[in-house]
């Protein structure tokens, strides 16, 4: 965020060796954390290898690499559904959020009558309301997609509001000095205001869509990473399971760091407060 | 010297930019009901420079506010240039400037500058040129940057030339210097003066600095508070011109002394 300042200008001049600067700057700052993790993989190594820890209970980290490598045909094949569930659950899920968000904006009518039902729902455990979903829509994508959407929901629907709400009272008066329209005002003000609030969201509903796709798969699923956990669970499949949780955790790493770019390509202004 | 004007509108010359006559404004209800203004009438004259002086409560802002139509009169009647503020403000005969620059922090200069020229109802409205206006605020080779890569000062001067691009007649401006250093204050309130020559534009300046309404002012509206009502419309000259050096000539202090015993017999 901080750094998007400097881009613009030194992306002109930097040829190849300002690349490898580059990464080898990226790296630098993260060796710290790569360390740290090298470390936690040598410690987990050596116990599972030097208590005798069964690998049903806890495999070592050489066993799940290899069980990546001999599934990658079966990860791959069940990693799509679930990044299809995910994706599609976070458009609907955002795009209903950020919609109903200028509605209550426009109407405070609508605000007090819809919200505190958004709050309700909010308030049912997602993994109860997952088999009554699949009651009703079947096993196919569809009660997956509500699930993955209904997760994504809720923080963006109550960041959009706020962000939408964020323009100061002094940019109304201006507009409304201006004598400008409505829509004027939400697509000139309310709407660039809200960018920053917004993509706090979306960043969360980023890994969380993930959480609610595979959550739904659970339910009697027989295809997609949360099939994958139960079926490995039950087998006993342990380096399996853990590769299985290795995947989906890079789905949501991979999800998140488009929408962390996306938000650095957007928002690349600082709020006026910060005077 | 001229008192508020409690006279007939004069036939002579020319038209008043602005007319207030007997004019109130309250706020809340019942109980907690507020006069912030009270019967309050002037003519600002067309071309002039009225600086507005008062205690805090007076209610300078809230009169600039309505003459923008950003505050509803509860009596009396504003007219601008012979029309209603609502009016006034769709036909963009006014511009205003804030005490925060109010700039958006998402668009660079030179697009702050347009916002006026993308929204609103603009049927015949003859715009000037942005780039322009920057070079005359001296920020030319600062277009495209964002507002927090500038100080507080630039970003004033961009509201200035935003408040500029619509060719207003009239100005409004609402302790726009009050939030800057000294220094950029005195340099800035020789620029605006300049540019008061070079457009010609009627200005009303909010301030809550004695120097400040001695230095811009031709005229120095004085409201005293509780309610907000007129205490006098003071003409000020100074006959060798205003620079930054008349701040320390004799008849400088004896218009700040004056004003300044004015303003605590207004507490």
């Amino acid at each position: 965020m901080t750094h998007a300042l400097s881009t613009p200008a030194s992306r002109n001049i930097e040829g190849n060796e300002g690349l490898f600067h580059r990464i080898a700057d990226m790296f630098q700052r993260r060796l710290p954390v790569i360390l740290t993790t090298l470390g936690i993989l040598v410690v987990w190594q050596v116990g599972v290898t030097v208590f005798n820890v069964p690998t049903f209970m806890a495999p070592s980290p050489t066993a799940i690499a290899v069980a990546l490598y001999e599934n990658a045909g079966t990860l791959w094949r069940n990693v799509q559904p679930t990044m299809l569930e995910a994706a599609l659950g976070f458009v609907f899920g955002n795009l209903f959020a950020i919609l109903l968000a200028v509605w209550f904006v426009h109407s405070p009518t609508a605000e007090r009558a819809v919200y505190p039902i958004a709050v309700f729902v909010k308030a049912i455990p997602i993994i109860a309301l997952a088999p009554i979903l699949v009651l009703i829509f079947g096993n196919g994508l569809t009660p997956k997609i509500i699930i993955a959407a209904l997760i994504c929901f809720f923080p963006t629907l109550v960041n959009m509001v706020q962000g939408l709400k964020s323009a100061s009272p002094a940019m109304l008066d201006l507009m409304r000095v201006l004598s400008a329209s409505q829509s004027e005002i939400l697509w000139k003000v309310r709407i660039p205001a809200s960018l920053p609030f917004l993509f706090a969201a979306l960043r969360i509903a980023a890994t969380s869509c993930v959480m609610g796709a595979i959550v739904a798969e659970w339910i009697g699923s027989t295809y997609g990473l949360g099939a994958l956990i139960i079926d490995a669970t039950f087998n006993f499949r342990s380096a399996l399971l853990y590769a299985t949780v290795v995947i989906a955790a890079l789905l949501a790493v991979v999800l998140f760091s488009l929408v962390s770019l996306a938000e650095s390509r957007i928002v690349r202004w600082k709020p006026a407060a910060s005077e | 010297m001229l008192a508020a004007l409690q006279q007939e509108p004069e036939t002579t010359a020319t038209q008043p930019a602005i007319s207030i006559r007997n004019v109130s404004v309250r706020f809340g209800e019942g109980k907690g009901e507020v006069t912030a203004l009270s019967d309050v009438s002037l003519d600002i004259p067309e071309g002039g420079f009225v600086t507005m002086l008062g205690p805090s409560g007076c209610g300078k802002s809230t009169l600039l506010r309505a003459i923008a139509d950003l505050v509803p009169t509860s009596g009396g009647e504003i007219s601008v240039l012979g029309r209603s503020p609502r009016q006034a403000r769709e036909g963009r005969d006014f511009a205003f400037v804030f005490q925060d620059a109010t700039l958006l922090p998402w668009r660079s200069v030179i697009d702050n500058v347009r916002l006026p020229l993308e929204v609103g109802k603009k049927a015949g409205a003859s715009y000037d040129d942005p780039h322009k206006l920057l070079k005359m605020v001296g920020l030319a080779g600062r277009e495209n940057a964002l507002p927090h890569e500038l100080s507080g000062g630039m970003r004033q001067r961009v509201a200035i030339a935003r408040a500029l691009v619509t060719r207003p007649r009239i100005l409004l401006m609402d302790e726009p210097f009050g939030a800057l250093d000294e220094i950029t204050r005195d340099k800035l309130n020789e620029e605006l003066l300049r540019i008061w020559q070079e457009t010609g534009t009627t200005i009303v300046f909010v301030t809550h600095s004695i120097p400040e309404a001695a230095f811009l002012g031709q005229h120095v509206l004085m409201l005293k508070a509780h309610p907000g009502r007129v205490k006098d419309f003071m003409k000020v000259e100074f006959p060798a011109g205003r620079s930054l050096a008349i701040r320390d000539t004799v008849e400088f202090i004896t218009v700040t002394a004056r004003l300044r015993s004015m303003l605590e017999e207004c507490l």
